[in-house]
């Protein structure tokens, strides 16, 4: 129960907020409101859609694809790939965390990762030409210009500065879901057979190292069979 | 409603069709766990969503537009990405928003720095960030694309000239 207000301790507080401004001052009020219901109407238009299609890449694209094209190695293929992700799609900067999350999860640069993230709130043809309308071409396409190399070398840079095991704290939970399940197919023995202590060490392996599915002998045939379908559908 | 967000919702129907066609049970768990991490996002941006349109109510846009066409070029265009910086408004309407800034007397690079940094840096949704990738991924994003978007901006103001 406590834990359920404090979910939505935030909400509760700015509900509050707005009562008060209705009494201070009516107009003020309406104006929020109308903002808010404008952003609100922003956010269901594309939420849904962003987390449907990170729930099916989570559990239909297998990890290899993600790596080839945006790990580390991907290099000037996988910038341009990143880049294209991010500008394709719709939505404000924080429609863009889940499915850039999972993409990271999943073995996608950490450069990559920002990449995508940042062409996702910046770089948008529709938006361009909104922008020409309002501000003149010369100021969006200079803007563009300008911006494009800069995100590319934003990933660069945030690449050398962070490393993937500092990050492993935001995905943790994200993480654990996944061992969760792997644990559930392995048969709990911790008999050692698959060279680890423990079927923990060896679901943590098969997650985060890409270790073989077929590794478990009390398991056999079916947990292999399982594993495999987990990870490559 | 614009043309890529059409596009986005189509492109997930479609996907989730064939997916359903394809695999049955795998979608409806899929689905499942999207559902729930829906929510939990939802009930974040719903709250911060709330604050900033209550926050843009009470700060008059003429205020703004006093704060980017202030006396000293430099300080508006740090103003203008600070100011970007706190707020998240969509884009179809920070573009109109910003020509009539223009109009009313905001610097061109002011302005420039206020929409790099508004659809770049968000500092209202740090706290969704870090849940997703942890402090250190979301401060030295937010930092570094918050001095990616004065270099931009100053880089707009010699060309623009």
């Amino acid at each position: 129960m406590i834990k359920r207000l404090k979910k939505f301790k935030l909400i509760l507080i700015v509900g509050l907020l707005y009562i008060i401004t209705a009494f201070f001052d009516l107009a003020v009020f309406q104006k929020a409101l109308g903002n808010t219901l404008m952003f609100l109407k922003e956010m269901l238009e594309i939420l849904p859609a962003v987390f449907i299609l990170t729930g099916l890449i989570n559990s239909w694209v297998p990890t290899e694809i993600i790596i080839k094209n945006f790990g580390s190695e991907s290099g000037v293929k996988g910038k341009i790939a990143s880049l294209l992700v991010g500008s394709v799609s719709a939505g404000p900067i924080y429609a863009a965390f889940p499915l850039a999350q999972s993409l990271l999860i999943k073995g996608a640069s950490i450069g990559n990762t920002i990449i995508i993230i940042s062409a996702w709130a910046v770089v948008k043809i529709p938006m361009l030409i909104v922008e020409s309308k309002f501000l003149g071409i010369s100021f969006a396409a200079t803007r563009y210009l300008l911006t494009v190399p800069g995100i590319i070398l934003l990933g660069i840079v945030s690449e050398k500065i962070l490393s993937r095991c500092e990050i492993n704290a935001g995905t943790q939970r994200e993480k654990q879901i996944e061992i969760d399940k792997i644990r559930e197919i392995l048969p709990g023995y911790n008999c050692g057979s698959c060279g680890y202590d423990s079927c923990l060490l060896y679901a943590n392996a098969i997650l985060s190292r890409n270790e073989k599915t077929d590794k478990c002998k009390p398991g056999g045939k079916e947990v292999q069979l399982k594993l495999s379908g987990l990870y490559y559908g | 409603m614009n043309i890529s967000t059409i596009l986005l919702i189509l492109l997930a129907i479609i996907a989730l069709t064939i997916s359903f066609l394809k695999d049955r049970k795998k979608t409806i768990e899929s689905m499942m766990s999207a559902k729930s991490r829906f929510i939990e996002t939802a009930t974040q941006v719903i709250g911060i969503l709330s604050l900033i349109g209550l926050f843009l109510a009470i700060i008059p846009e003429s205020y703004i537009k006093s704060v980017l066409g202030g006396s000293s070029i430099w300080l508006s265009t740090l103003y203008g990405a600070l100011i970007g910086t706190v707020t998240i408004i969509p884009a179809f309407i920070a573009f109109p928003l910003s020509s009539s800034l223009v109009r009313g007397g905001a610097y061109l690079v002011a302005v420039a720095a206020f929409i790099t940094t508004l659809t770049m840096v968000g500092f209202a949704t740090i706290p969704i960030e870090i849940e997703h990738f942890g402090k250190k991924f979301t401060f030295t994003r937010n930092m570094l694309s918050f001095i990616f978007a004065i270099f931009i901006s100053l880089g707009m103001g010699v060309l623009l000239r």
